[in-house]
């Protein structure tokens, strides 16, 4: 060897040093050494194709336990076509194929869900293995084999009533009774294919074969309760994935059922009384649409179970836009409102419990919502941390969702067949392209979120994964996980934790007939925090974990204390608990529970007042989409009202209330009596109905000593110099209103805000507007209206006149220089700020340029205490399909990308550094007509960025509009200079459409109220409708609006307001296209 | 070597000789030539999903190009210059050039076709294998000939590009309203947006407006027993259920299903979806001019005057009844029926994504009847192969009228049309063919 070469492969050794990747959180022994052979082999068929059945590609069961109770777990696996099999866990990770000896093969010919539960309370756990009966002549029955105790079993459904011959999924174990034995929930699926939507009210005649059942244990045999209890069970439950928890912590276990396609997810909410109510629509404010599996976790620790519900998005570009997408916001409508379903959307959906009011759904903010194809979801604590992961399972063998595949390839090969044979051939299947996917796994982090980390934790092996369970398989004390894969051997995924991180292990010994203690609750308690766990073992999709509670602690040895809650609402508690090790816990020295001990004490500062002190006003939208004119813009213009404003209308110095109408809707006004309000019609307003009403002030203009009232107008409907775009004036003097000139400009409007810039005695008006119609992405005038004796005249060439989308304003004096000075937010900008001087306006770089948002409110508050003014700013919010970073900010390109005489616009996020349009090639080339040449394919259009699809000439015509932060959060005010500060992650679910200040707890001290949420956008995008409002005290100190009485959950709150009645505050909530809210407040 | 050369100039010269004899020859363009490319553009129209009223377009101004280009040359045809609106005519060809006017013709259709539809690569693939051949044949012929051919797109597909098409697209799509029972609602499986609302904004050929046929109103909804509404909707019902008593093999579903003519059927079979694509009712009555073209032996120039006029009075038909479409905005058969008769019911026909009245079928049947019966006289019987391709039998008739009364009357077997939209339809289509046939002249 010469001298060079050491150095050489020293340097050799670095480099590969250096790419080598850390090793995987999870490994994956080869079957040559477990001996899991298991392969769920699909034998496609003339008579059996995902034409004849719509699941052919959901794959089989696994059920994970020790059946033997030897302290090992032992793997039961069902197979679609292929026998079932059991291995019996020998330690060290090897495994013995008991099946045949155990006699647990099977006699059904296509087996779905497998799980283990201890059905006749004997100790030992028993398996239920669910099968499709009755199509495509499917035999058989859902087969229940019941422990021996010497590792065999006897099949006995028939004698405990449980062999059904439908069209089974999974079945999970539930003690809804509280009698001490299983219950089941049989998890059924429909096959009627979407040829015809039916109403959702096609759920209440029970159909055998497709209703989910509910069977109570009576001991020897179990009874369908179904109906008595109140489960839906129609031609329409498309089941595929069910939890159980007691979700309203109440003591009793409440149910979520996930039904893929058109039919609304179920929550059950238990009674107590041995039936259930189905509420979905009340606590969630849209779901997943083509549900999938689901799982619970309380993954904020703050006691309630959250659920996260699975759904088929794409995260790969190209596999995005090939796929067929969300309904179109029309259909969407026609679902919702005429046949009476749920709002649905193609995605994953993270629901954060908040007990008894609406759940926010978070998943697109917690970063978990595009997983793709995806069928199992578990929450558990993988790396011990303290913190839940996640695990999905995903993939498809063949995509019948792809677009190419539907409409091209489909059809030339399957164009002449079709009326001859039944059959569609091989040939044509094998058109639809792959789904093998990599799994996915999250790391769990503060503030909701998740972190990916399916590439450092996981193979990057792509496979079809369905049914998925976890337990500790080699007994060292972390979870492990086994996958069933179509057409390929399990998957066994072992975790390489092991003594990085601390665990617990609990295992229940609990009084027969649930002798594994099945509903059981767990707190663990260390440093005055706490993790909260629920003993169900059917989770995911069709299949069982290992039944104990598992938790992570990080680097600690031991805590605090552990607070076991008994099925039967008895509690004990443990303390100083060492960790690192399994303990059997049965009830001893158990004291009653009550569940309600467990509620914190909030501070309700708000209450609802019945008869709303007379205002009943409900806001009508009228029947305008503004996607149906400009279909690309990125979210609507008409729906701005209504308009609000306070102040007396009939000089009795009691202030009453205005408010704007939709198009074509008359305003309304409410004249403050003694004792509430009453509605009294004023001729010469409602004869302006034509026009909507999106701003108003009430206020002396003219200096009579009478308040007269300016409407500003919006709707985007009327478009051009059309009359009913134009803001309007009434004055009143001793007979009256009357409506006077305003100079004529025709945007839409956004915001009046009235003030004596030039120091004359009279009020002046900033008149922002958000868009001109038919032209989204233009940029409006906006105007500051001068006020001589009560006429108005526009006052030219101010710098903020083509300043943007403007959204909001306010008066400010913040330099303190004694003129009051005036900051603009829009969207589509930076918040702008303008210096008075005497009365001229000059622009000040206050922010920085790269902090241009969807801003959508502005409030001076000092929210760091430090007795300067700081700025806070309501924006989009961070749970939306836009992203924006300062270097990569979302655009939205806008021109006449066809040379056709009207403007569209192409709104972009960035992947990996590349621009991609956000909307589908159908909606883009359905308006740009030229793409359809340019791009014969969906394949050929899919994954190409927007220089890729626009040529150089097109792409340089239009103008780019940025957003680089979507977070809504504050200016700080550190010495007259603004840093941007957002908020936490639960004020950022929805758009923050208005804040209020005011001193609501009466502590002398100003908060502020945030409230938003915003329904004008695509379902692709879907509702932003989750967002319950929020009281903000201070920097650190924030509570959601739920908690404090308010009720904004699937309401787009407009305005927020204070009146007065009597001397006594109230505060008004202004709601687009639903009722106003009055609220008292408590001090 | 002596040989050797000899060899290379006989070669050389038996080459020359060749190949000048070969340039003598002029290039022969048959029928079967229009015939072929138009079968083309069709095969590509069905892949790309053309819908019936664009589809009608796609066949007019092709058509008028290689018209236009023939009646320069042969007498006894008339220019269409100033007789469809905003129609300037085309260039003259140099008259030194060694023009073959048929030629030019199909190089020109081929041209502006390409232009129309959206898998270029398809045409483009199809023309290159002509032009291959007639180069060979004939350099300089087709050398100028298609030098005008082209000159003659570019001119035509200059007035084309006016017709308002281009703005259409960015025009607003048909409001939905749920809450009104009258107003038409998208329809199962698909429920696809009311298609091309906006296409009555197309320049016409011959008609003055949109309007200019306007039929009156449908019945007005009402679900009051004795309304003509009632009745329409019940009549509907009642066929369906008659029509399925008598099972898969009767007449009025061979009938149906032979005049479907839905360029895109969706599919459901289990968790899949696909589409079966079929020609439009414009592509098959472009179809029927063919088989009469042929059955008459036409020449070149007849067959091309055959194609155009009936094309002309097609794509007018199609804005006269989709102007009628979004004016009434009736709701089609299948929601009625649901809500009111059978919530599971179906139509034998899968109902297409746009409003009810009047039948679109029965419109473009009525004015293309017209049309081929004056070009082909009344009482041409002829055999209709047209649906073959698609697995569908030939049916006969014994005029294109006749066929005309068929395909009108299988709309309300399909369970897609209420008899007003069948009768006033058909007859709205036969006031345009007779306009186009008065006013249009082509033939001498």
């Amino acid at each position: 060897m010469n001298k060079y070469t050491c150095p050489f492969l020293v340097c050799i050794f670095l480099i590969i040093g250096c790419n080598k990747k850390a090793e995987l959180l999870f490994k994956n022994p080869p079957s040559t050494k477990t001996g899991l052979t298991f392969k769920n082999t699909i034998t496609e068929t003339n008579a059996l194709n995902i034409l004849d059945y719509l699941y052919l590609y959901n794959g089989g069961g696994v059920a994970l336990g020790d059946i033997n109770n030897d302290g090992l777990v032992d793997i039961f696996l069902s197979g679609n076509q292929v026998k079932n099999k059991l291995y019996l866990n020998k330690g060290n990770l090897t495994f013995v194929d008991i099946s045949e000896k155990a006699n647990i093969k099977g006699n059904s010919s296509w087996n779905t869900g497998a799980v283990m539960g201890d059905v006749n309370g004997d100790g030992l756990l028993d398996i239920y293995v669910c099968a499709v009966v009755g199509i495509n002549g499917f035999y058989g029955y859902n087969e229940l084999y019941i422990n021996n105790g010497d590792a065999t079993f006897t099949e006995k459904a028939q004698e405990y009533k449980l062999d059904f011959d439908s069209y089974s999924s999974s079945a999970a174990f539930i003690d809804y009774d509280l009698d001490g034995d299983l219950d089941i929930y049989l998890l059924n699926h429909a096959i009627h294919t979407q040829e015809s939507f039916g109403k959702a009210n096609l759920r209440n005649k029970r159909n055998y074969q497709t209703g989910d059942k509910l069977l109570r244990n009576d001991g020897k045999t179990f009874t369908d309760v179904s109906e008595s209890a109140g489960i839906f069970g129609g031609i329409n439950g498309y089941g595929l994935g069910i939890s159980v928890a007691d979700f309203n912590k109440d003591g009793y276990p409440d149910m979520y059922v996930g039904n893929d396609f058109h039919e609304d997810d179920y929550y059950y909410i238990n009674n107590k009384n041995g039936t259930f109510s189905e509420q979905l629509k009340e606590h969630f404010s849209h779901t997943s649409r083509f549900s999938m599996g689901n799982d619970v976790s309380d993954i904020n620790q703050d006691g309630l179970p959250d659920l996260i519900s699975l759904d088929m998005l794409p995260e790969d570009e190209v596999v995005l836009k090939t796929s067929q997408g969300d309904d179109n916001f029309q259909i969407q409508k026609m679902k919702t409102q005429k046949f009476g379903y749920h709002y649905q959307y193609t995605r994953n959906m993270l629901f954060v419990n908040q007990q008894d009011a609406g759940y926010l759904e978070t998943a697109l903010l917690s970063g978990v919502a595009a997983t793709d194809w995806s069928w199992s979801s578990l929450f558990a604590d993988f790396n011990q941390d303290g913190k839940q992961d996640l695990f999905i399972s995903n993939g498809i063998t063949k995509r019948p969702n792809d677009l190419d595949f539907i409409n091209f390839a489909s059809s030339e090969q399957i164009q002449k067949k079709i009326d001859k044979t039944k059959l569609v051939d091989q040939e044509a299947l094998e058109m639809m392209p792959s789904g093998k996917m990599q799994n996915y796994i999250f790391k769990g982090a503060e503030n909701l979120s998740f972190e990916n980390k399916s590439n450092d934790w996981l193979t990057d092996k792509k496979t079809v994964s369905g049914a998925t369970a976890m337990a500790d398989l080699d007994n060292d004390g972390d979870l492990d996980l086994v996958v069933n894969n179509s057409n390929e051997e399990v998957g066994l995924y072992i975790n390489q934790t092991n003594k990085k991180a601390s665990y617990l292990k609990l295992k229940f010994n609990h009084t027969a007939p649930n002798t594994f203690g099945i509903g059981t609750k767990v707190y663990a308690y260390n440093n005055g925090k706490f993790q909260f766990k629920e003993l169900y073992t059917v989770r995911g999709f069709q299949a069982s974990s290992e039944p104990i509670i598992h938790f992570g602690f990080g680097l600690e040895t031991a805590i605090d204390s552990v607070k076991i809650i008994w099925p039967n609402k008895t509690t004990q508690t443990l303390k100083k608990v060492v960790l690192n090790q399994q303990l059997t816990i049965k009830p001893e020295n158990t004291k009653p529970f009550n569940e309600a001990s467990l509620k914190g004490t909030s501070k309700k500062i708000f209450t609802a007042v019945k008869g709303q002190l007379g205002i009943n006003f409900t806001h009508e939208e009228d029947n305008y989409t503004d996607f149906n004119r400009q279909k690309l813009i990125p979210y609507q213009v008409s729906d701005q009202g209504p308009a609000i404003a306070v102040g007396d209308l009939n000089n009795d110095g009691k202030e009453d209330l205005f408010f704007g109408g939709s198009k074509f809707k008359k305003s309304k006004v409410f004249f403050q009596t003694d004792s509430l309000y009453v509605e009294k019609k004023i001729e010469v307003l409602a004869k302006e109905a034509k026009k909507e009403d999106v701003v108003a002030l009430i206020a002396d203009f003219n200096n009579n000593a009478k308040n007269d009232l300016l409407i500003g107008t919006g709707g985007a409907d009327f478009y051009n110099k059309s009359t009913p775009l134009l803001d309007t004036y009434f004055t009143q003097d001793s007979t009256g209103f009357t409506k006077q000139e305003l100079p004529e400009y025709f945007e839409n409007a956004a915001v009046l805000k009235a003030f004596d810039y030039d120091n004359d005695g009279d009020l002046d008006i900033f008149a922002g507007n958000n868009a001109v119609s038919n032209d989204f992405g233009a940029t409006p005038n906006s105007y500051l209206l001068q006020n001589n004796n009560g006429v108005f005249s526009i006052l030219e060439n101010q710098p903020f006149q083509n300043i943007g989308m403007i959204t909001d304003a306010v008066w400010e004096d913040y330099n303190g220089d004694g003129f009051t000075d005036l900051i603009l937010v829009g969207e589509w900008m930076a918040p702008k700020f303008f210096k008075n001087t005497k009365g001229t306006f000059t622009e000040e770089n206050k922010v920085a340029s790269n902090l241009k948002g969807l801003w959508q409110q502005i409030m001076p508050f000092d929210i760091d205490n430090d007795g300067d003014t700081d700025y806070l700013l309501g924006n989009w919010g961070l749970n939306s399909k836009f992203k924006a970073s300062e270097s990569f900010p979302l655009r939205m390109y806008y021109a006449d990308f066809d040379d056709n005489g009207s403007t569209e616009t192409i709104v972009c996020n960035a992947k990996n550094g590349q621009y991609y349009p956000i909307v589908s090639f159908d909606e883009m080339a359905g308006q740009i007509i030229s793409l359809k040449k340019k791009f014969t394919s969906y394949k050929s259009f899919a994954g190409k960025t927007i220089e890729e699809i626009f040529d150089k000439k097109t792409l340089k015509k239009a103008r780019i509009l940025e957003v680089h932060n979507l977070a809504s959060g504050y200016l700080k005010n550190d010495n007259n200079t603004f840093v941007f500060i957002p908020f936490k992650n639960e004020l950022q679910i929805s758009p923050i459409t208005t804040l209020l200040k005011h001193d609501f707890d009466g502590d002398s001290k100003q908060e502020i109220l945030a409230a938003g949420n915003y329904f004008g956008v695509s379902p692709y995008h879907g509702r932003f409708d989750s967002f319950p409002g929020a009281i903000i005290y201070n920097e650190k100190s924030t509570e959601l609006g739920n908690k404090i009485g308010l009720d904004f959950h699937q309401k787009a709150v407009k305005k927020l307001t204070i009146i007065t009645l009597n001397g006594t505050q109230y505060l008004l909530a202004t709601i687009n296209n639903d009722a106003a809210q009055v609220y008292k407040i408590k001090k | 070597m002596i040989k050797k050369q000899y060899l290379v100039v006989s070669i050389l010269f038996i080459f020359l000789f060749t190949s000048c004899k070969e340039t003598s020859a002029p290039i022969k363009i048959t029928p079967d030539h229009l015939h072929t490319t138009i079968d083309k553009v069709v095969e590509i129209m069905i892949h790309d999903i053309f819908s019936p009223p664009v589809a009608s377009r796609v066949f007019a101004y092709p058509a008028i190009a290689a018209y236009e280009i023939i009646a320069q040359n042969d007498t006894s045809y008339v220019s269409l210059k100033k007789q469809i609106k905003h129609f300037k005519g085309i260039p003259k060809a140099n008259s030194e050039d060694q023009i073959n006017y048929p030629l030019a013709a199909i190089i020109a259709h081929i041209n502006i076709s390409k232009k129309l539809i959206f898998s270029e690569e398809k045409l483009t693939k199809y023309r290159d294998s002509l032009y291959t051949v007639w180069q060979a044949k004939n350099e300089k012929e087709f050398n100028h000939s298609k030098a005008y051919g082209l000159q003659v797109a570019a001119a035509v597909t200059k007035w084309m590009n006016a017709d308002n098409y281009a703005q259409t697209r960015t025009m607003p799509k048909f409001r939905v309203d749920a809450n009104d029972e009258s107003r038409w609602q998208p329809t199962p499986p698909s429920y696809m947006d009311g298609l091309e609302p906006n296409w009555n904004k197309i320049r016409t050929f011959v008609l003055d407006s949109a309007a200019q046929f306007k039929p009156v109103p449908p019945p007005k909804f009402s679900m009051n027993k004795n309304s003509a509404f009632y009745k329409e909707v019940k009549e509907v019902y009642d066929i369906s259920n008659e029509i399925s008593k008598k099972g898969d093999t009767s007449e009025e579903i061979a009938i149906a299903q032979f005049w479907d003519c839905n360029p895109y059927v969706s599919v459901n079979r289990g968790h899949l979806m696909f589409a079966v694509k079929k020609i439009t009712p414009g592509a098959h009555w472009i179809g029927i001019t063919k088989i009469a073209a042929k059955k008459d032996s036409a020449n070149f120039n007849r067959t091309i005057y055959a194609y155009t006029k009936t094309a002309i009075a097609m794509a007018d038909a199609f804005i006269s009844c989709w102007d009628e479409k979004y004016r009434s905005n009736l709701v089609r058969p299948e929601t009625v029926i649901k809500a009111y008769f059978n919530s599971e019911w179906k139509p034998i026909l899968q109902t297409p994504p746009f409003p009810e009245y009047t039948s679109g079928h029965s419109v473009v049947s009525g004015a293309a009847a017209t049309i081929l019966t004056e070009i082909f006289g009344d009482n041409f019987s002829f055999d209709d192969n047209t649906e073959v391709a698609y697995g569908l039998p030939i049916r006969s008739f014994t005029s294109f009228n006749a066929a005309a009364d068929e395909a009108t009357i299988s709309r309300m077997y399909g369970g897609i049309h209420y008899r007003s939209a069948v009768e006033i339809g058909v007859g709205q289509g036969r006031k345009i063919g007779g306009l186009v046939k008065k006013q249009l002249v082509l033939k001498k």
